[in-house]
């Protein structure tokens, strides 16, 4: 080697006394990136999951006093048909309002409808929709057409819809009755399976636009749907019973 | 003669390591950027010495302050809200792939005696 041997000593000592400092900010780098990614997202999830055990803690107890309160309930009206025909009446009566309003799961034949986003991905977004994922006024339009082809009890991912029922998204989440609900999409609807199938079918329909743009579709007529009852009942804050001689004026 | 220096690296990348395993973890991207600061003054070094003018005082003292530079150059990037810290990440491995790439040259130079012609 043709080099310079008058300075070797002492440039083997400045290049090892400046290796010993870039190891050592080496040492220092790899602790600091260690450390940053284990408490960013470990914080992070540590608190989600903590918020997530609350939540649910809270949404099982209020379950279990659903369920009681009900249980309750059954007790009275059991106590007061057995009294009198007249309550009985009433009791069928309730019965039917009760298949209205959702808070008895009901079974009949009717069709299952499953949807999934599009096997296609591509970017494309139209009026800044993504074009190839299931959306919220997706699953609107279907409900509609379900009802308008007669249906008499509908879910949605097991959220009974009722009237009041509101398929919303907000942040790219779909929530039904407010609770959160994700892919695959499907609907239970209690009905005339022939109509609803037909007017699903309908030639340029809702389900065949969806199958142009190669979502996944399944619609399927079966003899025994079950659908839930609604698991939480609406609370009248605003609306009063409108009293009969106040009607009358 | 290049084992002492490759020693040190490793002896001092284990003791920081081994003997301070808790840092801020707010240091990381200073850390970094005086790193490769001091990755480049070090091939910088190498580059320097094998085209015969190495000078220690310049490459110490070009080592610390390149450092001290860098790391101050990130910060106020920082505190601008400029990503400083990207520029100089681009402009340093420049250098230092510029300058490895003139040592392998001269290396090759170095051994065939002048035969084949330096890389750039």
């Amino acid at each position: 080697m043709k080099l310079e041997w008058r300075g070797e000593q002492r440039w083997v000592v400045a290049m090892a006394a400046v290796s010993l400092v870039l190891g050592a900010m080496l040492g220092v780098q790899v602790h600091a990136r260690r450390l940053r990614g284990a408490t960013a997202s470990g914080r992070q999830a540590r608190a989600v999951v903590g918020m997530l055990t609350a939540a649910e803690t809270q949404l099982e107890n209020q379950r279990a006093e659903i369920q009681r309160l009900r249980e309750q309930l059954a007790r009275y009206e059991q106590e007061a048909a057995d009294e009198r025909g007249l309550t009985r009446l009433m009791k069928e009566e309730l019965e039917t309002f009760r298949i209205m309003l959702g808070v008895l799961p009901v079974q009949g034949p009717g069709v299952e409808l499953v949807l999934d986003d599009s096997t296609m991905r591509v970017d494309d977004k139209v009026g800044g929709q993504e074009v190839y994922v299931i959306h919220d006024f997706d699953l609107v339009q279907i409900a509609n057409e379900l009802w308008a082809a007669g249906a008499e009890a509908i879910s949605l991912n097991g959220q009974r819809l009722v009237t009041g029922s509101a398929i919303a998204c907000s942040a790219r989440l779909i929530t039904v009755n407010n609770v959160a609900i994700s892919r695959p999409f499907t609907f239970l609807a209690i009905g005339n399976k022939a109509n609803m199938v037909s007017a699903l079918n309908i030639r340029d329909g809702l389900l065949d636009r969806l199958r142009v743009l190669q979502f996944h579709v399944k619609l399927t007529p079966r003899d025994e749907i079950i659908i839930p009852a609604l698991s939480v009942m609406p609370k009248y804050q605003y609306a009063q019973p409108v009293v009969a001689e106040e009607a009358s004026r | 003669m290049i084992a002492l220096p490759m020693l040190a690296l490793v002896v001092g990348f284990i003791a920081v390591y081994f003997l301070f395993p808790t840092v801020p973890p707010a240091w990381g991207d200073y850390v970094a950027i005086a790193t490769l600061a001091g990755f480049d003054a070090l091939v910088g070094g190498l580059r320097a010495r094998l085209e015969g003018r190495f000078d220690e005082a310049v490459f110490v003292s070009g080592f610390f302050v390149n450092m001290v530079i860098a790391t101050l150059l990130a910060f106020l990037g920082d505190k601008l809200g400029v990503d400083l810290y990207l520029a100089m990440v681009v402009a340093l491995g420049i250098r230092i792939f510029t300058n490895l790439g003139r040592v392998r040259g001269l290396l090759i130079v170095a051994r065939t005696g002048g035969q084949k012609a330096a890389a750039p």
